[in-house]
C-alpha cells in the first residue's frame, strides 16, 4: 500500500489538468513554482540548517536575468535557464562570502537585509534595466520542441516536471557524502568540524546551489507571468518559502511538497471566507504548528545498511 | 497510514472544490478587487457599490429577464494573487470583468482575460500603457496619467511657481505621473530642484521634509497616496513650513484631512476626477442617496464609483448591445456607447478602450477641510 | 550643520520609537532565543486600543491632557500586556521543546492572525487620533525650533527604558529574569519559577511595544492595521545591530537606526533609505557578529 501510493499520486497529479479547470490548473502552477523553490531553500534551511529568510533575493536575480535577456536581446525564453541559474548563483555565492559565518539570528537578519536590498535595487531601476515599479512586460511565451507554452495546461507539464527533476536530484544529493555532511553541520557544528568537513565551504557551497535553482525558477516564473515586477520579490515571499519548508518539516523532500500544497493550495480553499481568508490562514499556521511542531512530516533518521555483527553474537 | 490520510484527505478537497459548475441561468459579471492588503478599503467600497448596483438592477427586472450575478474576487493589491483571481473569475463563467484599482495589479490580469475573450474594465488603473498595448477587450472608466501630468504641469505654472519639488513614491503609478509632469515642466522652463521618492508606509517623513527644505523649492508637487500627503502635510506644518503643496488624484480621499488635521489640510490642492460630493448628475445623486441608505455612510473616493460606473456601462452594452460575447460588448462601448449618462459624467470610450473627455479637475481643501472645486 | 542638527533630531525621535518596540524582541530572545515576529502586531494593537479607550473613556474632557494621557498608557499597557501573555501561553508554550524556527512559523502565524482581526475589527481605513489633544507648542533650542511634542516623544521613550533598565538590574524579580536568560535550567535549580518569568516577560515586552504604539499614534496621528510590519522589521533589525538579548544594545541599536537612516536619506537618496540602512547593518555584523555591544545571552554548545 505504502509503496503504490507515490505513484498513485503521481498519476493523480499528472491526469488533474484534464479533470481540473484552468483555475485550479494554475493554481497547482503556483504549487508547482513554490515546490521547486522550497526543494531549493530545503537545501539551505532543512539540510544545512542556515537560518535564511531572503530566498526571494535569489529568485529575483533569475527571473530578472531571463526578462532582461528576452526582452532586450531576444533570447528565447527556456534558453536563458542556465545563465539565470548562474547569475544567482554567483551573486548567492559572493553575498554570503562574508556573512556565512554568523551564528542562527543574525544571518536571518542578515538575509532579510539582502532581500530587501535587491527589491529596493530593482524598484529605482539599477543600472536602468530593471523597469522599476513598472518591471519587466511583454516577456514571451517559451517555445519548447517548436511547441508554445500559453495555457495553465501546458505550463502545469513544465512546471511539475520540473519538480519531479528537482525532487529526485535533491533527493540524491541528500543521501550523497555532501548531504550527510551537511546534515552532520546542521546537528553539530562543532562536531562536524572536528571530524574534517569544512564547515565554512560546506555551508557556502549549500547556499549557491540553492540560489541555482532559485534562480532557473525565476525564468519558470518570467516565462509564466510574461511580466515581473518588484512586488513579487518581497520579503514577504521569502516569509511564505520558509514556512513553507518549516512547516511541511524541514530536511523531508515529501514534507517540503505537502508545505507547498498546503500553503499555496489552503489559502486558495480559504477564497470564500474573503476577508476573513488571512485571519483564518494566520490562526491555520499556528495551530499546524502547535500540532504538529517539527513540521507535518518531520525528516526520518536516515538509514544505513546495517553491520553484520549483530548483538547476541556479543560475548 | 496516518501520513497517507493526510495525503488522500488533500487531493479528495481538491477536486471537489475544483469541481464546481457553473449554472447558466443567471448573467454572471465578476468584479475583481483588493479585498484585503494595503487598498483594502478602496476594495470593499468597490464591492459594496457594484452589489448595490446590481441589487437595484435585479429589482427592476433584471437584465433582458435574467438575474445578474456579481462574483467577486479579491485580488489583494498584488499582482500574482490577482492572477490567480483572474482565472478563478474566468472559470466560473462571467462575461465581463470589473476591475481593478492598482496598474500593476490590472496588468497581470489583462492577457488571461484577453485569451478567455472576456471584457475587461478597469477602474482606478490610470498607467498610460494599458490601453497602449491594443487589446481589444480592455477598457477603463478612469483617465490616463499623461492627462493628469498636462493638468498638473498646467496648474503648477498657473500658481506662478518657479522652482518645484516633485516627490513621488516609487509605485509605478506615481513614479509614472512624476517623469510626466517633470518632462513637461522643463519645457516650460521652471526649474525642477529636487526630485525623489519616499517609502510608503512610515508615519515620520521628517527627514525628507528637511532635507526639501534644503532645496528652496516654491512649490511641490506629490504624486503618491493620500495616506502620505496627509503625513506630509501634516508635518510640513509642524516643521513652521508654508510651501503650497499639490497631490496628485491618488490624495483624493476624505482620510487626508483626517490625517493631516483641517489646519494642517487647509490650501492643499490636488487634481482629481470630481469627488462623490460633486457628483450633481440625476443618476449620481440617486445612487449616492440609496448609498447612504444601505450602507450609512458615503463611499470614500471617486475610484470605487468608477467601478460603478463600470458596471453600468456593462449592464447598457449588454442590454442594448443584446450579446454576451466578449467581442460584441467591446464593440458596442467602444463604437456605439456615446455620453452615456454615468455616474461620474457623461462616458464614452475611444478605439484603444480609454475614457474619452476632460476628467480632471483641480481641487483646494478649505480652512473647514471640506473639498471645494477650483474654477 | 544646521541642516545636520535637524536631521540628527529627526533621526533620534524616529529611533526613540525603534528602541522601544526592540526591547520587547530582545526582552523575549534574551529568555526564550524566540523571534517574536508578531511583536509588531502589538504594537499595533496598542496605537488602536489607545484610540479606543481615549474615545470611550473620554480621558481627556474628565483629567484633563496630562493626566489623562497618563492613565491612557497604563490603560494601554496593561491591556496589551494580557494579549501578550495570552499570546504566550496559545502560540508559543506547546512549542518549547519544538525546533526552534517551528516557534518562529508560529509567530509568522500569529502576526497574520493579528493583522487581519485588526482590520476585521477596526476597518480597513486609517484611523486618526483626534488632533487638539496635545498643545502644538515650538521650542527654540540652540537656535533649533523643535516641537515640544517631539522632545515629549524622545523623552518618555528613554524614561521607559531607564525603568526597564533599573527593574531588570535592581530588583529581585529582575535578577530573576537575568538568571533564566542565562541558564534556565540552573535558575529552576534555583528556586525561580521559569514558567512564571517567561510569561512575565510576555506582559512587559508586548506592554513596551503597545507603548510605542500609543505614542506614534498621539504623535504622528495616523494609524493603520499593516503598520506594524514596518515598525516591527526596524526594531527587529535595530535589536540585532546592538546585540540581541541586550537591553542597552537594543536602545543603542534602535537610536543608531534611527538617525542612519535620516542621515541616509539626507545625505544620500531618500529612495535608498532602507537599502543603506541595511547596508550598514551587514557591514557593522561582518565586522561584529554579535553586534555592537555584543549580546548577553549564552551560548549552548
Amino acid at each position: 500500500m505504502n509503496r503504490l501510493l507515490p505513484w498513485g499520486l503521481t498519476l493523480l497529479l499528472a491526469i488533474s489538468p484534464v479533470v481540473l479547470d484552468t483555475y485550479w490548473t494554475d493554481v497547482l502552477n503556483n504549487v508547482g513554482l513554490y515546490a521547486v523553490l522550497a526543494l531549493s531553500l530545503n537545501v539551505i534551511l532543512g539540510l544545512a540548517g542556515l537560518f535564511h529568510m531572503g530566498h526571494a533575493a535569489f529568485y529575483a536575480v533569475g527571473a530578472y536575468t531571463t526578462a532582461i535577456l528576452n526582452t532586450v536581446y531576444g533570447i528565447p525564453v527556456l534558453w536563458t535557464m542556465p545563465l539565470a541559474g548562474l547569475l544567482a548563483g554567483l551573486f548567492a555565492a559572493l553575498v554570503a562570502r562574508p556573512i556565512i559565518h554568523l551564528r542562527g539570528d543574525y544571518l536571518l537578519i542578515v538575509t532579510i537585509g539582502m532581500v530587501e536590498i535587491v527589491r529596493i535595487a530593482l524598484i529605482n531601476n539599477i543600472f536602468g534595466i530593471t523597469g522599476g515599479a513598472n518591471g519587466i512586460f511583454g516577456i514571451s511565451r517559451p517555445i519548447l520542441f517548436e511547441f508554445k507554452l500559453t495555457k495553465p495546461i501546458h505550463f502545469f507539464y513544465l512546471i511539475w516536471a520540473v519538480v519531479g527533476i528537482s525532487a529526485v536530484l535533491f533527493r540524491c544529493l541528500e543521501h550523497s557524502r555532501f548531504g550527510r555532511a551537511l546534515r552532520y553541520i546542521k546537528e553539530d557544528e562543532t562536531a562536524a568540524a572536528g571530524s574534517g568537513i569544512d564547515v565554512a565551504h560546506h555551508k557556502l557551497l549549500a547556499f549557491t546551489i540553492g540560489a541555482v535553482w532559485a534562480g532557473m525558477t525565476g525564468t519558470l516564473f518570467a516565462a509564466k507571468m510574461t511580466i515581473i515586477s518588484p512586488e513579487s520579490f518581497t520579503f514577504w515571499e521569502s516569509v511564505l518559502l520558509f514556512t513553507i519548508v518549516i512547516l511541511g518539516g524541514a530536511g523531508n523532500i515529501l514534507g517540503v511538497l505537502l508545505g507547498a500544497f498546503l500553503l499555496i493550495g489552503l489559502p486558495e480553499l480559504f477564497r470564500d471566507f474573503a476577508q476573513y481568508r488571512l485571519l483564518v490562514f494566520g490562526a491555520a499556521m499556528v495551530a499546524m504548528m502547535i500540532f504538529r511542531g517539527g513540521g507535518l512530516l518531520p525528516p526520518q533518521p536516515p538509514r544505513y545498511p546495517q553491520a553484520k555483527v549483530s548483538l547476541e553474537e556479543r560475548p | 497510514m496516518k501520513r497517507c490520510r493526510i495525503w488522500w484527505s488533500c487531493l479528495v478537497l481538491l477536486l471537489v472544490l475544483g469541481a464546481g459548475p457553473a449554472l447558466a441561468k443567471t448573467i454572471r459579471l465578476g468584479l475583481m478587487c483588493p479585498l484585503t492588503g494595503s487598498w483594502a478599503s478602496e476594495g470593499q467600497d468597490m464591492k459594496q457599490i457594484v452589489e448595490l448596483l446590481a441589487k437595484e438592477t435585479n429589482k427592476a427586472g433584471g437584465l433582458g429577464g435574467m438575474e445578474v450575478e456579481i462574483i467577486t474576487e479579491d485580488d489583494g493589491g498584488d499582482p500574482r494573487q490577482a492572477a490567480s483571481a483572474a482565472n478563478k473569475l474566468v472559470t466560473k463563467g462571467v462575461v465581463a470583468v470589473i476591475g481593478t484599482y492598482g496598474s500593476s495589479v490590472t496588468e497581470a490580469t489583462q492577457s488571461i482575460y484577453d485569451e478567455a475573450g472576456i471584457v475587461q474594465i478597469a477602474t482606478g488603473s490610470t498607467a498610460i500603457r494599458l490601453t497602449e498595448k491594443g487589446l481589444p477587450l480592455f477598457l477603463r472608466t478612469s483617465p490616463r496619467d499623461d492627462e493628469q501630468g498636462k493638468v498638473a504641469a498646467k496648474t503648477i505654472q498657473a500658481k506662478g511657481a518657479q522652482k518645484v519639488a516633485i516627490l513621488h513614491d516609487n509605485t509605478s503609478y506615481a513614479k509614472g505621473l512624476a517623469d510626466e509632469t517633470k518632462a513637461l515642466l522643463s519645457a516650460t522652463g521652471i526649474k525642477v530642484v529636487f526630485f525623489d521618492a519616499l517609502t510608503p508606509g512610515e508615519r515620520d517623513y521628517n527627514a525628507i521634509l528637511t532635507k526639501m527644505k534644503g532645496a528652496g523649492p516654491d512649490f511641490i508637487f506629490f504624486t503618491g497616496y493620500y495616506p502620505e500627503a496627509g503625513l506630509l502635510l501634516k508635518q510640513k506644518k509642524e516643521m513652521g513650513w508654508n510651501v503650497p503643496m499639490m497631490g496628485g488624484d491618488a490624495t483624493n480621499n476624505p482620510d487626508l484631512v483626517k490625517i493631516a488635521g483641517p489646519q494642517a489640510a487647509a490650501g492643499f490642492l490636488f487634481l482629481s476626477p470630481p469627488v462623490p460630493a460633486d457628483l450633481n448628475t440625476p443618476e449620481a445623486k440617486a445612487f449616492l442617496a440609496a448609498y447612504q441608505q444601505a450602507y450609512g455612510s458615503q463611499p470614500g473616493s471617486v475610484w470605487a464609483v468608477l467601478a460603478g460606473d463600470a458596471y453600468r456601462v456593462l449592464v447598457e452594452a449588454i442590454a442594448k448591445g443584446g450579446s454576451t460575447k466578449g467581442a460584441d460588448i467591446a464593440a458596442y462601448l467602444k463604437t456605439k456607447l456615446t455620453n452615456f449618462p454615468g455616474l461620474t459624467g457623461p462616458i464614452s470610450f475611444n478605439a484603444k478602450g480609454d475614457r474619452v473627455g476632460d476628467l480632471y479637475r483641480v481641487y483646494q481643501v478649505d480652512a473647514t477641510g471640506a473639498f471645494t472645486l477650483l474654477p | 550643520m544646521e541642516e545636520f542638527i535637524q536631521q540628527l533630531t529627526n533621526g533620534l525621535a524616529v529611533g526613540g520609537i525603534y528602541a522601544l518596540v526592540a526591547l520587547g524582541y530582545t526582552m523575549v530572545y534574551g529568555v526564550l532565543k524566540l523571534i517574536n515576529f508578531a511583536h509588531g502586531d502589538l504594537f499595533t494593537i496598542g496605537a488602536y486600543l489607545g484610540l479606543t479607550v481615549l474615545t470611550a473613556l473620554g480621558l481627556k474632557e474628565h483629567l484633563g491632557p496630562v493626566a489623562g494621557i497618563g492613565v491612557l498608557v497604563i490603560f494601554v499597557m496593561g491591556l496589551v500586556a494580557i494579549i501578550g501573555a495570552l499570546l504566550e501561553r496559545v502560540a508559543y508554550k506547546p512549542l518549547r521543546h519544538a525546533p526552534r524556527l517551528s516557534a518562529v512559523v508560529s509567530a509568522l502565524g500569529a502576526s497574520i492572525f493579528f493583522q487581519n482581526a485588526v482590520m476585521l475589527v477596526y476597518g480597513a481605513r486609517f484611523q486618526v487620533y483626534p488632533h487638539d489633544l496635545l498643545p502644538k507648542v515650538v521650542v527654540n533650542l540652540f537656535g533649533l525650533e523643535i516641537p515640544l511634542l517631539r522632545i515629549a516623544l524622545f523623552v518618555s521613550s528613554l524614561v521607559l527604558m531607564a525603568g526597564l533598565y533599573l527593574f531588570i538590574h535592581k530588583t529581585k524579580i529582575g535578577t530573576a529574569i537575568r538568571a533564566a536568560a542565562i541558564d534556565q535550567g540552573a535558575a529552576r535549580l534555583m528556586g525561580i519559577n521559569v514558567d512564571r518569568v517567561i510569561l512575565l516577560v510576555f506582559c512587559i515586552g508586548p506592554a513596551l511595544g503597545g507603548a510605542a504604539g500609543l505614542m506614534v499614534g498621539l504623535y504622528y496621528g495616523q494609524i493603520n492595521f499593516t503598520m506594524g510590519w514596518v515598525y516591527g522589521l526596524k526594531a527587529f533589525t535595530a535589536a540585532i545591530l546592538g546585540g540581541i538579548g541586550n537591553i542597552p544594545g537594543a536602545m543603542l541599536g534602535g537610536l543608531l537606526l534611527g538617525v542612519i537612516e535620516a542621515l541616509g536619506a539626507a545625505y544620500l537618496s531618500i529612495a535608498w533609505k532602507d537599502a543603506f540602512a541595511f547596508g550598514v547593518l551587514i557591514l557593522i555584523l561582518i565586522v561584529r557578529p554579535t553586534g555592537i555591544l555584543g549580546e548577553r545571552v549564552a551560548e549552548k554548545v
